[in-house]
């Protein structure tokens, strides 16, 4: 799948006109047909957002019993609200939902692009919409019901009203996002800066910001009051403050050590207990690290600045599902212009095409043969990791390097 | 005025504080006088100065195939007993148990010997940790006696300052740890702080420490607290191995180090005059295949053993020198020489002194028991009322349970509103 | 002396002048160095690879087996397996005979049997089971003695097939195995010492049988399979021993091992057997090979070695031991490869039992009932002793001889290397692909003085790869044509695949030569490049799972893949693809068998061939059409 990603397919210029639908159509029947039973696969849900606990914590709130007393339900309360209140909760209506999830991101993902250009249609939407809903890495989880699909929906969603410059929406979406998926702090600044900046590429000609800062407080305050009122609504709903500890804090202090095809988990099981809390404090912290660089580097391309982050997001996440690191690997179609700076795509191809043997693989090896043990696990989503820290950097390389223009003869670049 | 005041308020406190000292001396000079008297007449026979005895025997590994050490404690237990310390002074501390595995084919017994001659957990066998109860934490607080209170006395090193203790710990060990349950292991360190701690709260008049573990020699090289008699199975880097196979159970029914060591207990009885030195002297290095050690330069007494002991882990057999702490501080030491009946049975029970009960009392945290309780107490009326709190919640809950949901679904409802219409 | 040394080592890393110009200039030289040298690379790799695939058997890569689980054991118990017990045996073996005189159907030999075990005492049933879609039916004894003190919750088996590996489950009777299974039951009954339930198991048939046991003890019958639930069941079953004793007598126990789809058993229960063989005297081999050394009056049929070689080499210590293992090897790599594992034992790997067949080498002495029970009574009385799951680390070996094994790091290197090999061909056909040089264009303009430059050309990435999906497809289509009731009609479904092969191929080769834009790399060698990188990856994945046969793949593809070129001459290119396309599709003459594992045990080599396989030698075909 990356393989197209990388290479500029220039002559797959369909008109999105049914594209779209066909797709999410094909998307609705599969989901429903629901051949196999993924909600328990280890590689695309996680305790955060795996399927069964939702229906749990919506079981227990039913039962009149806070679903946050115990230590399985890490869903935002504001799942609760929505699911115990006008949506349906069944088998049938969550495949419905979750492939409209995922039609609106394709939705988004389109009118992003079109924002870039600063067009009304092109004739790369369609190609646009499929890289997102044919990806698997964003496809299996969707099918597994796991609710990074909404997350995945919701950052798409805010960042199409970023680059559309609604600042209302933005807002609201992103403090919902923030609520469900604590870790999405990565992207309140540069969300933000593209709001009072825009959106076009100026890839190939940096510059300094553009935006005015005197807009950012007013919006600020907008999204404290957004916040505000969300988290007013999750307390009321949980009937107290247990669900912060139950839900924020646990992609902070990684309560849970269930697989996943991320790098922390491994990582803490073997881990004498008093060095926890500092290590997990150096992995937090060196999440946000990442922030300001990027953001001052493409101070420029607010819109590219946000790609990255959410590549960085998808390697280096406490509680990744593969939903996370596809939602980067869609991202790339957004920014053709790159695809000739790119340095060495077919490497990252292949490490991705490595990493998709060898997780499900090794995860049959531990857990099913019982022939491996855990560190075989741990191994690939190592290769997994490196996969997904190639493609960040070359994506950073190239995004660079564009600025530069066509290597002449005889001249090298040798450092950005 | 004010500094004049203030002189006078010294003046008094020093007064008071003088008043107090010399009461205290007085006091200790008493006791100092009454603590000889008993000496005389425990030392009458001129022996040790403890009135008595106390053991703890630990077999700190699980499983069926370390049958051995769970042997090894109890011939350990069976031996205390027999010289005469009862249970109520015996700790003994068994991870697993053997005798009732499913794979034991002679089921609730246990034997020390191929033969299967002696069954070691007979009908009178009193364990006080059994299983999962066998951590670090429960034997280090056996031993400083920081035990909660609901912990019932036999399971309690009621010691004193007059107590002499016989620790005993097998197990699979290393360089100073010996791993407790497979899951958690103790270190020389450890010990040796908690029985500087014993000593601090007069615990203990004297410690024989005995292991039976692989690297057992690293397990008192820590130790730092007077009064302190140590021996081991092993040198550092070196083995300890099992003595026998018994071929109808199909695993190793006991260590050869402690195996030897019992064998040379039979010789001895309640009225034995055979010393630590005697005992030191009768390691056999090529039976035992591993190089035991001593370690008495914290112990203040003579070891006894004559001639013979001079020249340990010298003699023929020995492949590595023997290791022996304290080798030179031996010729300098002066009384009464230390007997194995010291702390293998001998006294017991001589808690006649009213002082020493009380000492118990303290001991036994007289002080926070009230306040223990008290708190305990507070918690459980805490407790009960929560309980009743949420079953009252859990019935407000039903009433309110789907108005909360809307009202919060309201919230978000607002707030998608408001910006809808504000952007339209 | 020393800081000059210092500075000449700080000179040779970082020289003097810019050091941006330094970095680039070395980047420049590190990159020529390596792309020059790329195809001596890969011929190295190529050749350290099969180089060392054949030196496997070698032994000083060995080493000797030991036993890494403590509660084990092995060996040290007394067994009391007695000449009662032997007759025991002899009596059940009079009472099989005569059933198998009197034509006994399978209902009434799963009767006795049952009867029999009910006469010892113990719970006993029957199950029938038929495989729909072949004609396959029979029916499967058992009985379980639950563990005294910690009953249904682990479990052990001893088993024993109706019919013998001997001859490859077809007709050779498996009557002494089975004796022995009863009369270990009334022996085993005595004692109260079993910590796991112990179930004895005769299974009709020879695969047939136990696979739908076993499915049923685990509750996943296959939709071709109509099995009798089971009436009783007993814990998670950890181990498996399986009795095939068919002659009259025994030499030596045979160990065979290799389970369903590559897997191994836990290498700690095969050297716990080995150990316990050798306290009780009973000497053990590797499968059915005996060791020719041992043997020197019956070489002619027991060596590997040839006649024609010259006796100085032929009679060199080092030779013969490496013969004697590279049997061994081989053997376990067509058991493994082929994953069809060696016996009944493999169909216990399905469900993470570890299990190994015991086979009691026909000869005329000196063994015979009375060793071999007293080895299994050891054996369980050591699997017995188990604790927990054996140690992950053992489930990855070779035996190259009964005492000597390889360890994962001295094997797995071999099959990687090729697929690097591979790798690094992919990539420089990749690389050279997306270049070309501008001397014919240059050259005409007349400026001679001028060195010929390289310039970028787009790569015909995305056709490429739809080639490559479609003939993927193509292979779950041929799957699907060959799997859906061609039974008994190979030959017809192997030309329809033939020509479906061909028509693709063709299809393809007109389509591009068509639709080929100026300017462009030259779609074959993108292929080329995708097609090794791909295969390249699908090797070294397979290495951990199925190590035989990646290594196979190695071998199949390694070289095949990595030559595929076009050329001008169209009856080369002819030829060269029919070479292609005999190579991808030459295994179907062999498809009812792997059709009837994939049936009825699941052994997923058949869809592999087809979806995996069959597409990649195909592109290699098409690489060559184009």
């Amino acid at each position: 799948m990356s393989k197209r990603v990388v290479s500029a397919p220039h002559d797959l210029t369909t008109s999105s006109g049914f594209i779209l639908p066909a797709l999410v159509a094909a998307r609705l029947a599969l989901a429903l047909l629901q051949p196999f039973d993924l909600t328990h696969d280890h590689h695309l849900s996680s305790p955060l957002t795996s399927y069964a606990n939702l229906q749990e914590g919506i079981y227990l709130f039913k039962q009149d019993i806070d679903p946050y007393s115990g230590g399985i339900v890490r869903h935002s309360p504001l799942y609760l609200t929505l699911f115990t209140t006008i949506l349906p909760n069944s088998r049938f209506s969550a495949a419905l939902l979750w492939t409209l999830c995922d039609a609106l991101g394709a939705y988004a993902m389109m009118n992003i692009y079109r924002a870039r250009q600063g067009i009304k249609t092109s004739s790369r939407d369609g190609l646009v919409a499929a890289m997102y809903l044919l990806n698997p890495y964003l496809f299996l989880p969707s099918l597994a019901l796991s609710t990074s699909s909404i997350e995945n929906a919701l950052v798409l969603l805010s960042i199409m009203f970023a680059s559309q410059r609604k600042p209302s929406q933005t807002l609201l979406v992103y403090a919902f996002l923030l609520h469900v998926s604590l870790s999405s702090f990565l992207f309140l600044a540069p969300l933000l800066l593209l709001l009072i900046s825009e959106p076009f590429s100026h890839l190939a000609s940096p510059r300094a910001f553009s935006g005015d800062f005197k807009k950012l407080p007013p919006l600020l305050g907008e999204f404290a009051v957004c916040f505000i009122s969300l988290t007013m609504a999750s307390t009321l709903i949980s009937g107290g403050f247990s669900w912060i500890g139950q839900t924020w804090g646990a992609s902070l202090t990684l309560p849970d050590l269930t697989p996943n095809v991320g790098v922390w988990w491994y990582f803490f099981t073997e881990m004498f207990d008093h060095f926890r809390p500092f290590f997990l404090m150096v992995f937090s912290v060196h999440l946000l690290i990442y922030i300001a660089p990027i953001c001052i580097k493409f101070q420029y391309d607010m819109l590219y600045a946000i790609f990255l982050l959410a590549g960085i997001l998808g390697t280096f996440k406490a509680f990744p599902t593969l939903s996370d690191p596809g939602l980067f690997l869609s991202m790339i179609s957004l920014f053709p212009e790159t695809y000739p700076y790119l340095r060495y795509p077919i490497v990252t191809s292949l490490l991705h095409l490595h990493a998709a043997l060898l997780l499900p693989l090794f995860h049959h090896l531990w857990l099913s043969q019982g022939t491996g043990n855990a560190n075989f696990f741990y191994a690939s989503t190592l290769v997994f990791a490196c996969a997904n820290g190639a493609a960040v950097i070359d994506c950073v390389w190239a995004g660079l390097r564009i600025a530069i223009g066509e290597e002449k003869e005889g001249i090298v670049i040798a450092q950005e | 005025m004010f500094l004049s005041f203030t002189a006078t308020l010294t003046k008094a406190w020093s007064f008071f504080l003088i008043l107090w000292l010399t009461s205290c001396l007085y006091v200790s000079g008493e006791y100092h006088e009454h603590e000889t008297e008993v000496k005389d007449f425990f030392q009458r026979n001129g022996s040790s100065t403890h009135t008595n005895n106390w053991a703890v025997l630990v077999c700190s590994s699980r499983y069926w195939f370390n049958y051995r050490h769970m042997s090894n404690a109890l011939g350990m237990y069976r031996t205390v007993k027999r010289l005469g310390i009862p249970d109520s002074n015996i700790i003994l501390m068994l991870a697993d148990d053997s005798a009732c595995n499913s794979r034991n084919k002679f089921p609730a017994s246990v034997y020390a010997n191929a033969g299967r001659n002696l069954d070691l957990y007979g009908s009178n066998i009193e364990v006080d940790y059994r299983g999962y109860e066998v951590t670090v934490e429960n034997f280090l607080r056996v031993l400083t006696g920081r035990l909660p209170e609901s912990v019932p006395r036999s399971k309690r090193l009621l010691s004193d300052s007059n107590s002499n203790i016989f620790v005993y710990m097998t197990g699979h060990g290393g360089n100073e740890f010996l791993k407790f349950q497979d899951s958690e292991e103790v270190s020389a360190h450890d010990i040796a702080d908690a029985f500087e701690q014993m000593w601090q709260g007069g615990r203990y008049n004297e410690i024989f420490f005995m292991i039976d573990t692989c690297q057992a020699n690293t397990m008192y090289s820590k130790f730092y607290s007077p009064n302190i008699l140590a021996t081991g199975s092993s040198l550092e880097g070196e083995n300890s191995y099992s003595y026998e196979n018994d071929h109808d159970l199909g695993v190793s029914v006991i260590d050869s180090y402690t195996h030897y060591v019992l064998e040379f207990m039979e010789n001895v009885n309640k009225t034995s005059r055979l010393t630590m030195g005697d005992l030191f002297t009768s390691y056999n290095v090529p039976k035992i295949a591993s190089h035991p050690g001593i370690r008495s330069d914290l112990f203040p007494r003579p070891l006894g053993g004559g001639e013979a002991l001079h020249d340990y882990g010298r003699g023929s057999g020995w492949r590595h020198p023997g290791e022996w702490v304290g080798r030179e501080q031996e010729k300098s030491k002066k009384g009464s020489e230390a007997l194995i009946t010291d702390f293998f049975g001998g006294v017991v029970g001589v808690d006649i002194e009213e002082d020493t009960s009380d000492a118990h009392h303290t001991e036994a945290s007289s002080d926070s028991v009230p306040k223990e309780r008290t708190k305990a107490e507070k918690k459980g009326v805490k407790a009960s009322p929560y309980l009743a709190q949420r079953t009252t919640k859990t019935r407000s809950w039903i009433n309110l349970k789907e108005l909360r949901a809307w009202s919060s679904f309201l919230i978000v409802g607002l707030l998608v509103g408001l910006v809808w219409a504000r952007q339209s | 002396m020393d800081n000059n040394w210092r500075i000449r080592l700080r000179r040779r890393f970082r020289p003097e002048g810019d050091p941006n110009l330094v970095r680039v200039r070395r980047r420049k030289a590190i990159v020529s160095a390596f792309s020059r040298r790329v195809t001596f690379l890969r011929l190295i790799l190529l050749l350290v690879g099969y180089i060392w695939m054949v030196a496997l058997p070698y032994p000083q890569l060995g080493r000797g087996i030991y036993i890494d689980e403590n509660a084990l054991q092995p060996g040290q118990v007394n067994t009391y397996w007695g000449w009662g017990d032997v007759h025991n045996s002899d009596r059940y073996l009079d009472d099989l005979e005569r059933l198998r005189d009197s034509n006994a159907t399978s209902e009434q030999r799963a009767q006795y049997l049952d009867t029999e075990f009910r006469k010892i005492g113990l719970f006993s049933s029957t199950q029938t089971y038929q495989f729909t879609s072949q004609d396959i039916n029979g029916t499967n004894t058992y009985a379980i003695l639950s563990s005294p003190r910690a009953p249904g919750v682990e479990a052990m088996i001893i088993s024993a097939s109706w019919l013998s590996r001997i001859d490859d489950g077809n007709g050779a009777l498996n009557l002494r195995g089975v004796a022995t299974v009863l009369a270990l039951a009334k022996f085993l009954k005595q004692y109260s010492l079993w910590a796991k339930d112990l179930v004895f198991v005769v299974s009709d048939g020879y695969l047939d049988g136990m696979q739908a046991w076993l499915s049923a003890y685990h509750g996943t019958i296959q939709s071709n399979l109509e099995a009798e639930r089971l009436e009783m069941s007993s814990g998670v079953v950890w181990t498996a021993l399986n009795i095939d004793y068919p002659g009259h007598s025994f030499s030596h126990l045979g160990v065979f091992y290799e389970g369903l789809n590559g897997r191994l058993p836990n290498q700690d229960l095969m050297n716990s057997f080995h150990v316990i063989c050798s306290r009780m005297g009973v000497p053990v081999v590797l499968y059915d090979h005996l060791d020719p050394r041992s043997y020197p009056d019956r070489r002619k049929e027991l060596d590997w070695l040839p006649e024609w070689l010259p006796g100085a080499l032929r009679n060199d210590p080092e030779v013969r031991a490496y013969a004697y293992n590279a049997r061994n090897v081989w053997r376990h790599v067509v058991h493994q490869a082929s994953g069809r594992g060696s016996g009944v034992h493999g169909l216990f790997h399905q469900f993470r039992i570890d299990a190994f067949t015991m086979f009691a080498l026909p000869a005329t002495g000196p063994h015979g009932f009375h060793a071999l029970g007293r080895v299994v009574e050891s054996t369980l009385r050591t699997s017995n002793n188990l604790l927990e799951r054996l140690h992950a680390s053992f489930f990855f070996y070779i035996m190259t001889a009964p005492n000597r094994f390889m360890k994962i790091g001295n094997f797995l290197p071999s099959a990687v290397l090729i697929s690097v090999a591979m790798m690094f061909t992919g990539l420089k056909e990749w690389s050279d692909s997306g270049w070309t040089q501008e001397t014919l264009r240059n050259a005409e303009k007349s400026t001679e003085t001028q060195a010929p430059g390289w310039t970028r050309r787009p790569r015909p990435v995305l056709r490429a790869l739809c080639i490559m999906i479609s003939s993927h497809l193509l292979g779950v289509a041929t799957y699907l044509l060959m799997n859906s009731g061609w039974d008994g009609q190979n030959s017809i479904g192997g030309m329809l695949v033939l020509t479906m092969a061909c028509i693709f191929a063709f299809g393809v080769s007109a389509v591009c030569s068509k639709s080929d834009r100026g300017g462009a790399a030259p779609i074959a060698s993108v292929l080329k490049a995708l097609n090794l990188c791909f295969a390249s990856t699908i090797i070294s994945a397979t290495t951990v799972l199925n190590f035989s046969l990646a290594a196979s793949l190695a071998v199949f593809l390694g070289i095949p893949l990595s030559v595929s070129s076009t050329s001008k001459n169209l009856p080369l290119r002819a030829s060269k693809f029919s070479l292609y396309l005999f190579l991808s599709l030459g295994w179907v003459l062999k498809h009812e068998r792997l059709n009837w594992n994939w049936e009825i045990m699941g052994v997923w080599l058949l869809p592999f061939l087809w979806i995996v396989y069959f597409p990649l030698v195909l592109q290699a075909g098409i690489v060559c059409l184009l």
